[in-house]
């Protein structure tokens, strides 16, 4: 827990494929997080899917808790573009509302990223703005819910 | 969930016991069985076998040692009966006093062995139906006064009638069921006092009565109470964690565990089968949560994480039995929103991946501990004596001592000792694999294609432990496809890492070199920092260097100076020349990224024999960069193969695969660096017409390693999803930016130039009727033509078929707008014995006729006869194929098209009409009924001359020749007489485009008839000018003249005066009224006054004309004026038929001369 709450946030594109993924470990665990990303977007998937099974509500960007791993808490967020957005965090005691607040904030930094005319729409992100953003609002993260 | 016993496994089924008369006891038993609820029964034949029935222990103030007794449940579904019934027969209860007393005894003892139970009797008396009513009743009640059994338990049993033994066993069910419910409320209530008035002395107790009295409410099928008491037990279960002394640290826990495990079971059990998935789900989630953290000591830590994969394991076969997938999805309102279960804890899919997780979890401690505990070996002997005690959880030793087994309990050292040679006996590999292949399966069943890959991934890996290579390469293949295709490159790094070492275990040198060159050739990760090796699997972290080491590894053994496996002498995988490699690289390989080649052509279409740049363009995104010594450029036409070798190496004398008489050319050198085409431009040439195109570029790597990659079109290629979503430089694979956006692979190599001449003879439009002749002539200029064949085809412009719409159903030749009649070929006199084999095939619209062989400058021609019916414009397509080698009439067919436009036109249009003689106008009765004359046949009259005029109008654009012109009536019968019938023209009569002919018949009708077919115009004409002198002759077109009715007027006014008149000098004008009918006509008749005349005569008068008679008006006139002057109008008014005849302003005209002409005077 003394690592951040926040352990993984990706950015996943239309063929589910990583466009930005990013752990906050200092161990060597980010393999088993890609996987669990991975994993995630099956649910993703199906609750985008069936959004009335999901009891989602149409124009709903924020899909809440994905995927109760053992260890992690999955959230998911999806944009009107059809690009997700995968958190994954260590603490179980994670709010929906904290989750829903971030992706939020990550929205607007991805969009910031993607606005930028370098950036060809589809190819991964690479902006390092990009990445000491998504830093630095992880960090905040931890600290506004008082973890 | 099977190694749960099955009384814990199935729900409590009352338990009754049947002694005596063991006859009956099938009957009564299937009864039981088959009613609902069902009722078990044991079965004892004799009263003597009532022992069975375990005895009540008084009860003992010893504090418990344990929490729950093993064998308690076991001991309540199979024998202690909640209702015993002891049957008699009827026979027995009339028996001799000893006998009776007999029967008295067993009931005692009956009543001996169940006292202090509280287990409920019954009495079954048999009896035959026959004798039903001659029971002794004295017997009866005494027995019943003995057995202290009421009236309702005891029950007369009539085996032998099939309608009271139902009643019977009917109420034997019921009764047995009423008593059943009383035995076990009484017994739950019994255990329950006790809880209430907290009359227990241990937690231990607490736990153990709330089990009971679940059960006991179980039985009674009491589900709510019966969770509401394994809820309890469970609760103070939890209370024991910690502050329970009562054994060693360790045993005590696992006990603890193993109670929780049997009651979790049961409330599971019971919500799934209530149909409460979401509040089973929430107990579980709890159940793990308050359990996981509990560990225990480290040395047995194991024994928890197995613990934790049999909950998991059994909660998902749990799942999976209780109801299928789709019913599980329970509307989640009433939930709390923070706490609804997502998704996925709804498949058992989710909890068997845990369970597996759980296992391999407690796998690798297991080895942990086995490696810590250096002396596990000796015990392995003691270990066996080790046995599960009476308690649930609990082990002792069983020592044998003096032929008594005494239970000693286990130190935890011993514990342990026992747990480590027990966990040694198992192979959790094969059970990890089991549960990780249903959770594959439940998930890929469900779509979730990408936790059943990453649940795949996990069994191979254990498959990889057990370096099972075969099953764990298929596993890691089908995983490593979804990887690739969704780019997830880091996942893919590890798989292909494994696969790597799969493949090194199969010895297969080929999958080594493919799995090494796909790695090496990914792109680069963005994370480079991680260098925890023991997290990537055996490939090592996805760094840069990891890469540049992978590829030098690769050609190594692909030139063969390093053989993997040393181990073993395996010599598949050493390259050598006997074992070269060969690679194939196709549009869907993987090894895509390794290599590709592009080829293009600069242009689409070649002439045969004209040279065309071709530019192959080679990529690879290899680390390092490639020295290729020989490319094999491979076409479809193999003579335009051709070999590029490398000018950097000429020695590599090696590759001595060229075959004399290739085309061999060399480049400066064939370096492929990371990320940069390699572009070589070359000129090609074929002389095969047709489709050229490059299929293979081959590149040799030395003596033994070739890669044989696919051609591909610039214009088609797309990059693989691996590298499609990195950002780095994109660059041509050829400069010229249009041929690298829409370059070919394949070109189109034209046919030679025709050099013979089709010329279709055009001579205007055709007109219809006629057999059109258009004369169509090959001659050759510079081919000669062998094995020609003509094609004709006529073909609608207008897009149409050639048949008319509505009588497209019968294929006849008259329904046919335009065919082609006829093809006609002059056959020179030498080759009149033409080849049999000639192929002359007509239909139609089609026609195919072969040409002879003719020399350079010979010519050869022939007619098409086209006949049009209708007019219609039609486009004729000829085509002419030959070839111009006499040798290889197959190939190279050279094509020579022509078309014309012909209009196919009427000739000559046809029309009538009918004019009456002049000044003479009949009377007819339908003329004047009928108000319009268009709908309506033209009418004639009876008996009187009329005039018929034939108009021929030439709609052509060329002269025509009218030969002769008739009227062919089609009635024999004198009906009418035409004059002429017909009449051949001494000359012919030339008809200029767009001129008029005009010819005039009489017809002089005979027959009063409404409806008489007068005949047909026939007119014979052919071309003023013929184009070809043996052409057509002359045509015949028709004109039917459409029906008249005849009939006879009723009166006929003619007028009649000279032709002409003087000035001044009186002449006779006269009406003729004749009359025809039998009746007397009123005529009245006027005239008008005149300026230019002056006349004399009735000016208006009445009179009557008698029947078949005529009546004459006559006026005298002087002319006035001079010049063509209008008579003084007449009118003529039939009363009768209200009728008035005015005569027209042509026929009333007369001219008048100054003077008489005195011709003969000068």
């Amino acid at each position: 827990m003394s690592e951040g709450m926040i352990v993984c946030v990706a950015v996943v594109g239309h063929q589910n494929n990583p466009l930005y993924i990013q752990s906050f470990t200092k161990g060597d665990d980010s393999l088993k997080l890609h996987h669990i990303v991975h994993c995630s977007l099956d649910v993703v998937d199906e609750r985008a899917n069936n959004p009335k099974k999901s009891g989602l509500i149409t124009n709903e960007t924020f899909l809440g808790l994905l995927n109760p791993t053992e260890n992690y808490k999955v959230y998911g967020y999806l944009t009107n573009t059809k690009v997700k957005f995968i958190l994954v965090s260590t603490d179980l005691e994670v709010r929906d509302v904290d989750a829903r607040v971030f992706f939020g904030r990550f929205h607007t930094a991805y969009i910031d990223a993607v606005s930028n005319p370098f950036h060809i729409p589809g190819k991964k992100i690479t902006s390092r703005k990009f990445a000491e953003r998504v830093s630095t609002m992880v960090k905040s993260f931890g600290l506004s819910s008082g973890g | 969930m099977e190694e749960y016993p099955e009384e814990l496994r199935t729900p409590p089924v009352a338990l009754t016991c049947l002694v005596g008369c063991p006859e009956v006891h099938p009957l009564i038993t299937a009864h039981l069985h088959s009613q609902q609820p069902p009722i078990n029964a044991i079965a004892l034949p004799d009263f003597s076998n009532i022992s069975v029935i375990p005895p009540k222990k008084p009860p003992t103030d010893t504090p418990s040692a344990g929490i729950i007794k093993r064998d308690w449940l076991s001991k309540h579904r199979t024998r202690i009966p909640a209702v015993l019934a002891a049957i008699f027969t009827s026979r027995d209860l009339s028996a001799d006093p000893a006998h009776w007393l007999q029967l008295c005894s067993h009931l005692d003892n009956l009543k001996a062995s169940i006292r202090g139970r509280n287990i409920k009797l019954v009495l079954l008396i048999l009896t035959n139906w026959d004798n039903k009513d001659d029971t002794n009743e004295e017997r009866i009640l005494a027995l019943r006064k003995r057995a202290e059994v009421d009236l309702k338990n005891l029950i007369i049993f009539v085996p032998d009638h099939e309608e009271e033994l139902q009643k019977s066993l009917n109420r034997v069910w019921t009764v047995f069921g009423e008593l059943a419910a009383t035995y076990y409320r009484d017994e739950g209530r019994r255990v329950r006092s006790r809880l209430e008035k907290k009359n227990y002395t241990s937690i231990e107790l607490y736990i153990r009565y709330c089990f009971k009295v679940a059960i006991y409410a179980e039985f009674r099928r009491d589900w709510l109470e019966a969770l509401k008491f394994y809820e309890d037990a469970y609760h103070g279960l939890r209370e024991m964690v910690g502050t329970s002394t009562r054994m060693p640290p360790i045993q005590r826990l696992v006990e603890i565990k193993a109670v929780a495990e049997q009651l979790h079971f049961k409330m599971s059990t019971l919500l799934l089968h209530g149909g409460k998935v979401l509040e089973a789900i929430m107990w579980f989630r709890q159940h793990t949560a308050n359990y996981r953290k509990l560990v225990g000591s480290p040395e047995v830590i194991f024994l928890h994480w197995e613990w934790l994969s049999r909950q998991y394991m059994v909660f998902a076969q749990l799942l999976e039995t209780s109801s299928p997938n789709d019913a599980l999805y329970v509307p989640s309102t009433a939930s709390v929103p923070e706490e609804k279960p997502t998704e996925w804890e709804f498949y058992p899919a989710y909890y068997y991946q845990l369970a597996a997780t759980y296992m391999k979890e407690k796998n690798t401690c297991l080895e942990f501990a086995l490696s810590m505990s250096v002396d596990v070996g000796p015990i392995d002997g003691s270990a066996e004596s080790v046995v599960a005690s009476a308690y649930l959880g609990q082990y002792s030793r069983l020592l044998e001592h003096e032929d008594t087994f005494i239970m000693q309990p286990l130190t935890d050292e011993e514990y342990t000792r026992y747990a480590l040679a027990e966990g040694k006996r198992f192979q959790d590999s094969f059970e990890i694999i089991a549960l990780l292949k249903k959770s594959f399966e439940a998930y890929s069943s469900s779509k979730a294609e990408r936790a059943a890959a990453y649940c795949g991934l996990q069994m191979a890996r254990e498959y990889f432990c057990l370096n099972d290579f075969s099953n764990a390469k298929q596993m890691f293949d089908s995983v490593a496809n979804l990887y690739r295709r969704e780019g997830w490159l880091l996942s893919l790094w590890e798989v292909l890492g494994y696969l790597q070492e799969c493949s090194k275990g199969m010895s297969s040198a080929k999958d080594f070199i493919e799995y090494s060159l796909e790695m090496a050739s990914l792109p680069e990760t963005t994370s480079s920092v991680e260098s925890f090796a023991n997290s990537w699997g055996p490939a090592g972290p996805a760094t840069h260097s990891e890469r540049e080491k992978i590829h030098k590894e690769a050609f190594e053994v692909s030139r063969g100076e390093l053989k993997l496996n040393s181990d073993e002498q395996n010599s598949a995988f050493k390259v050598n020349t006997d074992n070269p490699l060969y690679l194939e690289i196709d549009l869907i390989s993987p090894l895509r990224a390794t290599f590709i080649a592009l080829v293009a052509f600069h242009q689409p279409t070649v002439k045969p024999g004209a040279p065309s740049l071709i530019t192959i363009s080679l990529r690879s995104q290899l680390p390092i960069n490639v020295e290729i010594d020989q490319l094999e450029v491979q076409f479809n036409q193999s003579a335009c193969n051709f070999i590029i070798s490398n000018g950097q190496k000429p020695q590599t004398g090696s590759i001595s695969n060229i075959q004399p008489g290739h085309r061999v050319e060399t480049a400066p050198d064939l370096v492929l660096a990371a990320n940069k085409w390699l572009r070589l431009t070359y000129e090609i040439k074929s002389d095969l017409s047709g489709k050229l195109e490059c299929i293979y570029v081959i590149a040799r790597i030395g003596p033994n390693f070739t890669i044989c990659c696919r051609a591909e079109s610039p214009a088609s290629m797309n990059d693989s999803p691996l590298w499609k979503f990195e950002n780095l430089l994109e660059t041509i694979p050829i400069k010229d930016p249009g041929l690298a956006s829409s370059g070919q692979k394949a070109i189109q190599v034209e046919e030679p130039d025709p050099q013979v001449d089709l010329i279709l003879g055009s001579s205007g439009p055709a007109l219809v009727g006629e057999s059109f002749i258009l004369p169509v002539i090959v001659s050759s200029k510079g081919h000669a033509v062998h094995s020609g064949e003509l094609k004709i085809n006529l073909v609608d412009t207008r897009g149409g078929g050639l048949l008319s719409p509505r009588e497209e159903e019968p294929f006849s030749s008259d329904n046919l707008h335009v065919e082609l009649v006829d093809m006609s070929c002059d056959t020179p006199g030498d080759k009149s014995e033409a080849p049999p084999d000639n192929i002359h095939k007509i239909q139609p619209s089609f026609g195919l006729i072969s040409v002879p062989s003719l020399d350079v400058g010979e010519s050869w021609s022939c007619k098409l006869k086209i006949k049009w019916n209708r007019p219609k414009p039609i486009m004729l397509y000829v085509s002419l194929g030959y070839s111009p080698q006499s040798d290889e009439p197959s190939l190279q067919k050279v094509h020579v098209h022509k078309n014309l436009q012909i209009e196919g036109k009427t000739a000559v249009a046809i029309n009538h009409w009918y004019m009456l003689p002049f000044r003479q106008d009949p009377l007819l009765l339908s003329k004047l009924k009928s108000v319009s004359e268009t709908d309506q046949a033209p009418c004639l009259a009876l008996n009187e001359k009329t005039m018929l005029i034939i108009s021929v109008k030439n709609c052509s654009e060329v002269p025509l020749k009218l030969l002769s012109m008739s009227i062919e009536t089609e009635e024999k019968s004198s009906a009418c007489t035409i004059q002429p019938q017909q009449e051949e023209f001494r000359e012919a009569i030339v008809n200029m485009p767009g001129e008029e002919f005009k010819k005039v018949f009489t017809i002089f009708p005979k027959v009063n008839s409404s409806k008489l077919k007068i005949g047909t115009v026939s007119l014979r004409w052919e071309r003023g000018e013929q184009p070809h002198s043996n052409t057509t002759a002359s045509q015949v077109m028709k004109h039917r003249l459409p029906d008249v009715s005849v009939e006879l007027p009723l009166l006929v006014v003619s007028s009649e005066c000279p032709p002409h008149a003087f000035l001044g000098s009186p002449f006779l004008y006269s009406v003729k009224i004749l009359n025809q009918t039998e009746m007397l006509q009123e005529i009245k008749c006027s005239i008008s006054d005149s300026q230019s005349f002056v006349l004399s005569g009735p000016h208006s008068d009445t009179m009557l004309v008698l029947p078949r008679s005529a009546q004459v008006l006559a006026y005298m006139l002087v002319p006035l004026g001079l010049g063509s002057l209008q008579l003084p109008r007449v009118s003529v008014t039939s009363v009768r038929y209200s009728a008035g005849l005015q005569p027209s302003t042509a026929s009333s005209l007369v001219f008048v001369y100054p003077a008489k002409p005195h011709i003969g005077d000068t």
